[in-house]
């Protein structure tokens, strides 16, 4: 039993160090040859996990053989275009400004019922409000809706709006976050005095500490609402 | 490029090294294995000829040499080979000790042959062919 225990480890930390080599894609918006590449590897790691007579190797290597393999196929992809299409595929208009694409649905082999449901996915519920409706490669459809259905944007209104800034995580779980005090150009003692004036006594009571680039402080100690307040650019606290 | 990009070429290199070290490896280790068994089986066959039978020292000191010299071997075979491919070798080797003790001729023939049956398969099995591949 314990061979199978540690057999579990090594496979699970090369499983996780490919996938990791293979990159973020691979965790979200898949390509085919993506998808077919993770369904073979969640197969092959299992395989010498629970068979001891089979060397743990006889995993290792087709994974190893996959992600060299990926990477050519993906280095290929970016070099060719046409190589691109060709595991790939491109995008098609199923909707565009005269109605739907039959033919174009017909070649991509999807109903109306699925145009719907991924329109309604993307928020529209009437095929009039759609000006374009892509279905991209990764098997998404990406909607571009008429001028009159479109969400209107702070920049429609020409308003005069603060820049949106980032909030910057300085106390997260009860433990300081040192690398983001840097990003935050904040120094530890700023942090003090946002504690006490927030009568907060230690650091490990506060559940989430953040300040954006703009100055403005997010406190919540655990089982407590949160409070808000600013520190100007000199580090002094105010409310 | 970026540091990130060098390490995945860095990276993919290392793999393709890996990959065909680790192919090396297994070939030149199962060949060795095999070869040694072979060898043996062959001393075992001309010490059977030339003593007229199995039971002598001769016959016992080479049976008992390849069983060491198998062992051996298995320990490295066991991290690129399906165990469960080579057990059958094992035991074959150990019933030959036994069929020399009980002065069983016709049985140490019958695993002499299986032994040199089971190499030549795992041969063919383990070599790079299209059959295989296929």
């Amino acid at each position: 039993m314990l061979t199978i225990v540690f057999r579990a480890v090594i496979i699970y930390i090369v499983v996780l160090f490919l996938y990791r080599l293979m990159g973020k894609r691979q965790l979200g918006e898949m390509q085919p040859f993506e998808l077919v590449l993770t369904l073979i590897i969640a197969d092959l790691a299992t395989i010498p996990m629970a068979e001891v007579s089979v060397p743990v190797l006889h995993g290792i290597i087709p994974l190893l053989t996959l992600v060299v393999l990926h990477y050519i196929l993906a280095f290929l992809c970016k070099v060719s275009e046409k190589f691109s299409q060709f595991v790939s595929g491109k995008p098609v208009i199923v909707i565009n400004p005269n109605g739907i694409d039959y033919k174009a649905l017909k070649n991509l082999d999807i109903s109306i019922d699925d145009v719907f449901e991924a329109l309604r996915g993307s928020g529209y519920f009437k095929i009039e409000q759609v000006q374009y409706a892509i279905m991209e490669t990764n098997g998404k459809m990406s909607v571009l809706p008429k001028s009159e259905f479109a969400p209107v944007t702070v920049g429609d209104m020409q308003l005069q709006v603060e820049k949106s800034t980032l909030p910057i995580n300085i106390i997260n779980e009860g433990k300081i976050v040192k690398d983001n005090l840097g990003v935050a150009k904040i120094d530890e003692r700023v942090v003090e005095k946002i504690l006490k004036k927030a009568n907060v006594k230690k650091v490990k009571d506060v559940l989430l500490l953040t300040v954006d680039k703009a100055g403005a402080v997010y406190l919540q100690k655990y089982h407590e609402k949160y409070t808000t307040m600013n520190i100007s650019p000199l580090g002094e606290v105010e409310e | 490029m970026t540091k990130w990009m060098w390490f995945k070429v860095v990276s993919v290199i290392l793999l393709l090294g890996v990959i065909i070290g680790i192919c090396v490896l297994e070939d030149h280790l199962v060949t060795s294995a095999l070869a040694m068994v072979n060898n043996r089986c062959y001393e075992i066959e001309v010490a059977i000829q030339e003593n007229d039978g199995i039971v002598n020292g001769e016959v016992a000191s080479l049976v008992e040499n390849m069983e060491y010299e198998w062992f051996q071997k298995e320990r490295g075979l066991c991290f690129l080979v399906n165990h469960k491919n080579t057990e059958q070798l094992g035991v074959e080797i150990v019933r030959l000790k036994t069929y020399i003790d009980e002065e069983e001729e016709i049985e140490f023939y019958v695993s002499l042959n299986i032994i040199k049956n089971y190499v030549e398969t795992f041969q063919h099995f383990m070599g790079a062919s299209v059959d295989n591949i296929l």
